[in-house]
């Protein structure tokens, strides 16, 4: 007989990121029917859905409305930082964990919160230290205006400015605009070497049909000479850029179809669509891995269900709450992404303190 | 003008917290934890490895005067305040142990990254206003040696502001500020006019 554990699953099923979130209530949602239909696994999960229709406001309270309704002490959810940090001061108010399944841009180790998706040393500098020494040091830096944005561009300013590189611009876009022409206008002008795009939903899609053009009227912004770079593009926003996804290089740490994903139950597994898929499944195999045949133990925190663990296979590093991911860069080419570097084992380093980075190829510059 | 901002790379700091064994230790240790800061704990009294350690969190609550190894108000590393009562005396008294920064307690899942980097920033611009004050101060204290500097080349013959302009091409060709070539120019003068004596005092006790 199996024990029945309630689940949360807080993804927004429209708005501007909705591809996203409904990539990650997959990856979600098969992890549950497997699970459930696995003769050995002992737990039964029961998912209680929130909808929070892409308004951040939203989220707090749909999460409060999740631990204090049904007996779920596991929330499977959010997809932007900003609703990440609207739900955790719920999570410790109600001793409540969330699971993120999406990369973000470091710097936070909540002890409510389980980061199963790559952090910047994970994606960003592994990706501004391959594209260096390729393509040159002069980048462009575009954002969707919020701490995603923000962070990854600071974050890049540092890395390429320490590697004696420069910014030849840098511009935010609010969330949903599909306004790119001034930044389309500025890389015209700046010529950079390369285009780090941390704009999400729309603004990315039309910001990359533009760049589409721009590289068909001059040759320099080819993306085989002035490449875009993305770290949160997967195959689930492939159908809705098209063509214009062409030639653009993401971080992640899965492309589908690639080994290596700490996948608890099957290690190695390559089926999943995209790593949002992947990172949401893995956050429900784990929590299920850490409850097996232990009753009751659903109710503990996620803290204490970490120090208890006393059996192998576990993923979460109970200091950081962050994993062990490949790093993996890959190009888009008709319409999937074929891998161009791997980094095997890079752990979670969210503050950039554990020397886990890849460290820059030191660049030194001639001084007249 | 304001210096720019450093976020330090806090991989392998070491932090202090002086507070006695409670949760919200706990919580910060582990806060620290995560941010890849080693941490060691101290009640009631610090250990002398404290002067090693690049952050010290003081409890605000039960802290007192003489806990610190250092002149009071003058911490060689940034201090943050873990405050429970916000009663004013406690808050003077963390201002006066020197705090850059501050958590209320209970310290739950965050705030010790923030606190650790308003603190250093503090701290750094803190050090760098005494140093230039102190700079200044000695600046300050050599106007007289100016004074009397010029005085003395004016006394050949030069206008002052001929006198001024001299000194400031010594202080350039010795490279030297122009209080130290103004006191050289002094000192040179002192030296001269007590040689006679010194001399005199020589024959008398040969």
């Amino acid at each position: 007989m199996k024990r029945r554990v309630e689940i949360g699953l807080l993804y927004s099923r429209s708005g501007s990121y909705s591809l996203i979130s409904a990539a990650c209530r997959a990856g979600a949602m098969m992890a549950i029917a497997e699970l459930n239909a696995d003769p050995d696994s002992d737990v039964s999960f029961v998912p209680v859905e929130r909808d929070p229709g892409g308004n951040v406001d939203l989220y707090g309270p749909l999460c409060e409305e999740i631990l204090q309704e049904t007996t779920a002490r596991h929330v499977i959810g959010c997809v932007t930082s900003s609703s990440r940090k609207e739900v955790i001061p719920t999570l410790e108010r109600f001793g409540g964990t969330l699971w993120y399944a999406v990369p973000y841009e470091g710097f936070e180790a909540s002890d409510h919160v389980v980061y199963t998706h790559a952090c910047p040393n994970q994606h960003l500098l592994p990706l501004l230290d391959w594209v260096m020494p390729q393509y040159g040091r002069r980048a462009y830096l575009t954002g969707s205006n919020y701490i995603w944005g923000w962070e990854m561009n600071r974050l890049a300013r540092e890395r390429i400015t320490q590697a004696g590189g420069d910014i030849a611009g840098e511009r935010y876009l609010p969330i949903g605009s599909r306004d790119v022409g001034r930044m389309i206008d500025e890389i015209r002008f700046s010529r950079p070497d390369f285009i780090l795009n941390s704009l999400i939903g729309p603004s990315s899609y039309e910001f990359l049909a533009a760049f589409r053009v721009l590289g068909t009227e001059d040759s320099h912004f080819h993306p085989s000479h002035c490449p875009v770079l993305s770290c949160n593009l997967t195959e689930c926003e492939l159908p809705a850029i098209g063509p214009a996804a062409e030639g653009l290089v993401a971080a992640g740490p899965y492309f589908r179809g690639v080994d290596g994903w700490p996948d608890s139950a099957r290690p190695g597994a390559a089926r999943f669509g995209s790593s949002h898929e992947a990172a949401a499944f893995t956050a429900v195999f784990e929590l299920a891995r850490l409850l097996k045949g232990r009753p009751g133990t659903e109710e503990l925190s996620i803290a204490q269900l970490l120090s208890e663990d006393r059996r192998a296979g576990g993923i979460v590093d109970p200091e950081t709450h962050h994993t062990v991911l490949p790093a993996i860069i890959a190009r888009v080419e008709g319409g999937a992404f074929r891998v161009l570097h791997r980094r095997d084992r890079v752990a979670g380093d969210p503050y950039l303190t554990r020397g886990a980075q890849t460290s820059a190829a030191p660049y030194l510059r001639v001084v007249s | 003008m304001r210096r720019a901002i450093r976020i330090p790379n806090l991989g392998g700091a070491r932090a202090v917290i002086l507070h006695r064994p409670h949760p919200t230790v706990t919580a910060l240790i582990r806060q620290l934890t995560a941010i890849g800061v080693d941490v060691a704990q101290a009640w009631p009294e610090l250990g002398p490895d404290v002067i090693g350690a690049d952050y010290v969190f003081f409890d605000a609550d039960m802290g007192h005067d003489g806990m610190f190894p250092w002149p009071e108000g003058q911490p060689p590393m940034p201090m943050i305040a873990l405050i429970g009562s916000e009663a004013p005396g406690r808050i003077e008294w963390s201002l006066r142990a020197g705090a850059h920064a501050q958590l209320l307690k209970p310290v739950g899942d965050n705030g010790a990254y923030s606190a650790l980097l308003i603190a250093r920033d503090a701290f750094d611009a803190q050090k760098a206003l005494f140093a230039e004050i102190l700079d200044l101060k000695r600046r300050l204290d050599g106007r007289q040696t100016v004074v009397r500097a010029v005085t003395l080349l004016a006394g050949r013959g030069k206008s002052e502001e001929e006198a001024y302009a001299q000194l400031r091409q010594m202080a350039m060709a010795w490279r030297i500020s122009f209080e130290d070539a103004a006191s050289r120019i002094v000192a040179s003068r002192d030296a001269a006019s007590s040689r006679p004596q010194e001399a005199g005092h020589g024959r008398h006790n040969g």
